[in-house]
């Protein structure tokens, strides 16, 4: 790579993902892919600058891949997974001279420990509690309803569960009764539990340099796990000033200097906002993808920008634009998992793909024929795009979609 | 009365009309077209990391586009924006410069989605830059012009409208979209364009005298209503195009306005001898002329049959030779053609003729072998097969006869049509030019018993007992003979193949002597390591050919039998296409005294170019009906596999070392590059 420029950083991408590579190939900025040793072949044979690492946990050799990092020049590391959070804060701390950079990583890999951080600084969020077994949930799961004054045979209202370190759906499981408690495997734990909230879920995006947001994008979900859209519906929009005092509580609390989060909120009926968790990463969904396609910049080089130093304010200014005001339409997703047990093959359903808000998909002929359960949620078969001017019907489209076919 | 122009279905002049083909219709799906351009944005914002993951969706959106109303001319607006996007990235579509408009109508009729997606903006590409809306570095708007003349002259049909085998297999969405294309390429090259170009085609397809004329029929009835319709715009300089119309529609005074069968016949019923002496002498002349038979010819050789015998030999138009042969076997003549010649099958009046100019009657079980033809009985199958073929009048005998005129006559004439079985055509063509009564007995097992027996190596090889074929589906585009010979001729030439496994080397070596006759020499040569595909010894390889067929070094010694070589197939750019059956013919001196090669190629069309400088010639440099040729030099540069006898074709000189260097260059240049 050569045709990049000099007076900008050096980027180490920590972890693999081609989308965030094709992004570094557009940019100008040198950079390195920090990823296993099972995508060096084909990095090589595609030109992108490699070392190979395997990203396990944190531990005395940590420091080795920072050392090898600085010797290489670069300038600063770029996490892209959850599982790379904590090593990027590692790395960064040895490139940037800044120990606190590790511990804030430590923060936003341990969702309890992040709760309690988020708690400390006056932020609001709901019940929750570590469990290290499945009688610790029992137990959680019933006292929690006790506070509801449920009488015996009323339903449960739900906790959540997640593991502490997983990103976005990996391992959260919804328990409603005691035989959901049982299904939870060992290797599921130690977890973190929450109270449910009744409310509207939503996450944000915000591109952080020097301290200030300086691109904040509201995710609308329209069921968790399945769908999403962007920018937010108006009504969702409305808030957009208390979320932004949100974020910037968390930045304060957590310290955050630079980088990108996503944030996930509740909004309850009384208006207020709770806190669900924050990810020091790109969104799971494909948000970025979403945002390309209303305001068209690339959001993993926008990422990148905020990463580093050498980021100049009128760079910044020039490559981000006005949320909402500046989006063409709305651009939503749908994560497609089959609702049959035996599949054939896919087959777009004629009323998806006959609206006019259909844009794309990335779904593939079924690789096996027989569909697993859905565990806790899993990861979908792949995604169905949507683009379209009203956000109504962009929210009651991609409901339906959840009731509709793709796989046969 | 209808004209024989109107019976061949191409009257109306609406399926070439003006319409607005390139006017998008109101309604053009905005929806797709939104989709597509978001599509085109997501292929052209990726790097080349992404390219192969949104491409597809891409090629998808864009056929889904193509096949939609105004679909053509939506996706010229953005062909630019296709083309940099990167839809043809990394696919046989990528550099227009190398594209081979023979090649695109394979594309078309092979109906793979993405390939007929991919193939219509390809000309799409070509139509923006010959336009000069789309300026590319490698392409100019003269050479891209040229381009889609070519693509026309070689799939007119499409401008008819008619609904093919092939249109209905991709479905009538694809095919309408296709039909679409050619009309608006038609528009805008110009009709008067394009008629020069279909008629200089014509003209070169019909000096190779093929026996199969179907194709070049309907293109000249298209020719025809064009030159109708002439008039009202540019008119077209035509070169050459009266004669063919007129061979076909008019050949003579008195059907020289199409008349129609009937009515013709009515007229010679009642002409005096000196007139119908000169429809003898004009049928034939324009019969001669251009290797096209009238069905009007037809009309006219059953009218002498009946009434005016001694007119036949004016009416086939013999030279002394051809006459002669007639004098001798005039009743099995005559016996021939009331059998087989009808309207349909008039095409054979040429294959009598020159089956008569070429004076194989002489041979003793020529006579008598066409007499058991005459009467033989055909198998269910073969009459089945034949009636799928060619329709149900006249009989099957009939078609098949006429066939078996027309191989005799034209032992060049013979091609593969469109299947994959060179093999079996090239066998056909070299025993009707050596050996023409064991053809007939071939005919006549298979057409009658339905089951051909041949020996290997003493183990007898039924072809009734096997069901591997290189052809899978019906044969297409072949004449009667091919059509019941072929299926056999396969499944053995497989079956031996079978037979040689295990063995070291080209199963060939086997093979063509077993297969073809005692005739084709023992001696076997091949460039080729078999096993990893690698050269061996060049030098001795070009050599060995020089020493066998070169008359410098092999002591002036002509090709005795025709001799059946391997050739490595190349493209304009002289990329390895595959491997392919021919038959050297002659080795000879041209009129400039350049030593070349005469060879028959059993594929339709074989003014092939080889890429690096190689062109086939078909005409023009000594070549006989039916053949190829090049250079031996050039020839050698594509040859890998030859029979020789090392007793019969020894060596009286010695190939100079430099002739031997030039030719392994041209190898290694070509399809050798890898093969080092």
């Amino acid at each position: 790579m050569t045709d990049y420029n000099p007076d900008k950083g050096y980027i180490a991408l920590l972890g693999w993902s081609i989308n965030a590579i094709d992004a570094m190939k557009k940019f100008d900025r040198r950079y390195i892919v920090v990823a296993p040793s099972w995508a060096k072949e084909y990095a090589e044979k595609n030109d992108i600058p490699f070392m190979s690492w395997n990203f396990e946990r944190l531990n005395e050799n940590s420091f080795e891949i920072a050392q090898m990092l600085k010797d290489e020049g670069v300038d600063v590391a770029v996490p892209l997974y959850e599982e790379t959070v904590e090593w990027a804060g590692a790395v960064n701390a040895v490139l940037l001279d800044n120990p606190r950079l590790l511990g804030q990583s430590m923060l936003f890999r341990d969702k309890s420990l992040m709760k309690r951080r988020a708690q400390l600084g006056g932020i609001r969020v709901g019940i929750f509690e570590e469990a290290h077994d499945r009688d610790d949930v029992a137990r959680f799961l019933r006292r929690v309803n006790q506070t509801l004054l449920k009488q015996e045979g009323d339903d449960n209202d739900p906790i959540h569960i997640k593991a502490f370190d997983l990103a976005g759906c990996m391992g959260h499981r919804v328990v409603r009764t005691v035989e959901d408690v049982d299904e939870i495997p060992d290797s599921d734990f130690p977890v973190l539990m929450e109270s449910h909230l009744d409310g509207w879920e939503f996450a944000a995006e915000a591109w952080i340099h020097d301290g200030k947001v300086r691109f904040l994008n509201i995710s609308e979900y329209v069921r968790l796990g399945y769908s999403v859209f962007v920018p937010a519906s108006p009504e969702l929009e409305a808030m957009r000033d208390k979320v932004k005092a949100e974020i910037e509580k968390l930045i304060k609390t957590f310290d955050i200097k630079f980088g990108f989060i996503h944030p996930e909120y509740f909004i309850g009926p009384d208006d207020v906002m709770y806190f669900g968790e924050v990810a020091y990463r790109p969104p799971g969904f494909k948000v970025f993808e979403l945002l390309e396609r209303v305001y068209g910049f690339n959001a993993y080089q926008a990422m990148v920008m905020m990463f580093d130093p050498k980021t100049t304010e009128e760079e910044i200014e020039n490559f981000l634009p006005t949320p909402v005001e500046d989006a063409n339409g709305y651009a939503g997703c749908f994560g497609v998992y089959p609702r049959n047990r035996v599949v054939s093959r896919l087959e777009i359903p004629k009323e998806t793909e006959d609206h006019a808000y259909f844009d794309w998909h990335e779904l593939g002929e079924p690789m096996e024929t027989k569909v697993s359960k859905r565990s806790a949620f899993g990861t979908h078969w792949g995604l169905v795009y949507f683009h379209g001017e009203d956000a109504t019907e962009m929210r009651d489209l991609l409901k339906r979609q959840e009731e509709v076919d793709f796989y046969v | 009365m209808p004209s024989l122009a109107s019976l061949h279905g191409f009257e109306g002049p609406d399926t070439v009309s003006q319409a607005d083909g390139n006017q998008p219709a109101p309604g053009t799906d905005a929806m797709h077209l939104k989709r597509l351009d978001s599509a085109i944005a997501r292929l052209a914002n990726a790097s080349d990391l992404l390219k192969a993951t949104y491409q597809p969706g891409a090629i998808d959106q864009a056929g889904k586009v193509l096949r939609s109303a105004g679909g053509l001319g939506d996706c010229l607006d953005r062909i630019q924006a296709l083309d940099q996007a990167g839809i043809f990235a990394g696919t046989d579509w990528n550099d227009p410069a190398h594209l081979k408009p023979v090649l695109v109508r394979h594309t078309f009729e092979a109906g793979a989605p993405d390939a007929l997606t991919l193939e219509t903006l390809s000309e799409l590409r070509f139509l923006a830059v010959a336009r000069g809306d789309y300026a590319l570095e490698t392409l100019s708007a003269e050479e891209a012009h040229h381009f889609l003349a070519q693509v026309l002259g070689l799939n007119l049909e499409r401008l008819f409208g008619g609904g093919t085998e092939v249109s209905r297999q991709i479905g009538d969405d694809w095919a309408q979209a296709i039909n679409g294309l050619f009309k608006l390429i038609a528009e805008e090259i110009g009709y008067s364009r394009i008629f020069d170009a279909v008629i200089t085609e014509i003209w070169r397809i019909l000096a190779q005298r093929p026996i199969q004329t179907d194709r070049i029929k309907a293109m000249i009835a298209q020719l025809a209503t064009w030159s109708g319709e002439a008039s009202s715009e540019q008119p077209p300089s035509g070169w050459g195009a009266d004669r063919l119309v007129s061979a076909l529609f008019g050949p003579t005074n008195e059907c020289r306005e199409d008349p129609g069968i009937e009515r013709y016949a009515e007229r010679l019923a009642a002409i005096d001898d000196k007139a119908l002496s000169q429809e003898a002498t004009a049928m034939a002349r324009a019969m001669h002329d251009t290797g096209l038979v009238s069905a009007y010819h037809a009309v006219l050789l059953r009218h002498l049959l009946q009434h005016r015998r001694e007119l036949i030999p004016d009416c086939l138009g013999l030279s002394a030779t051809g006459r002669e042969n007639y004098g001798s076997f005039a009743p099995l003549i005559q016996a021939l053609a009331e059998k087989a010649i009808h309207v349909e099958t008039a095409q054979a009046i040429y294959g009598l003729s020159l089956m008569l100019e070429r004076g194989i009657l002489h041979l003793p079980p020529t006579a008598p072998a066409l007499w058991r033809q005459l009467k033989l009985n055909l198998s269910p199958e073969t009459r089945q097969r034949i009636a799928a073929s060619f329709g149900p009048a006249p009989d099957a005998e009939a078609w098949l006869l006429a066939g078996v005129i027309s191989v005799l006559g034209q032992p060049l004439g013979v091609g593969q049509g469109n299947n994959p079985t060179c093999q079996a055509a090239r066998a056909i063509a070299m025993w009707s030019y050596v050996d023409p009564d064991y053809l007939l007995q071939l005919v006549t097992w298979a057409a009658r018993d339905n089951e051909i027996r041949m020996p290997f190596e003493g183990q007898p090889v039924s072809s009734r007992d096997l069901t591997t074929a290189l052809a899978k589906g019906p044969l297409v585009e072949v004449d009667p003979v091919s059509a019941i010979l072929v299926p056999h001729l396969d499944r053995i030439y497989m079956e031996m193949g079978r037979l040689c496994a295990g063995r070291e080397g080209d199963p060939h070596r086997w093979i063509n002597p077993e297969m073809h006759g005692w005739w084709v020499a023992r001696d076997f040569d091949i460039v080729v390591d078999v096993p990893t595909g690698k050269l061996v010894d060049v030098d001795g390889f070009v050599r060995r050919f020089y020493t066998a067929f070169h008359p410098h070094y092999n002591g002036n010694q002509p090709v005795i039998h025709p001799s059946p070589a391997g050739i490595a197939v190349t493209d304009s750019a002289a990329r390895f296409v595959g491997w392919h059956a021919i038959a050297i013919i002659r080795v000879a001196r041209d009129p400039s005294g350049e030593v070349r090669v005469y060879f028959f190629n059993p594929n339709n069309d074989s003014g092939q170019d080889w890429g690096d400088g190689i062109v086939v010639s078909t005409a023009g440099n000594g070549e006989n009906y039916g053949e190829s040729s090049v250079s031996i030099a050039d020839f050698a540069s594509r040859l890998y596999i030859f029979h020789f006898d090392a007793l019969e074709q020894a060596a009286t000189a010695a190939v100079p070392q430099g002739e031997i260097d030039d030719i392994r260059a041209k190898i290694l240049s070509s399809w050798g590059r890898d093969r080092v």
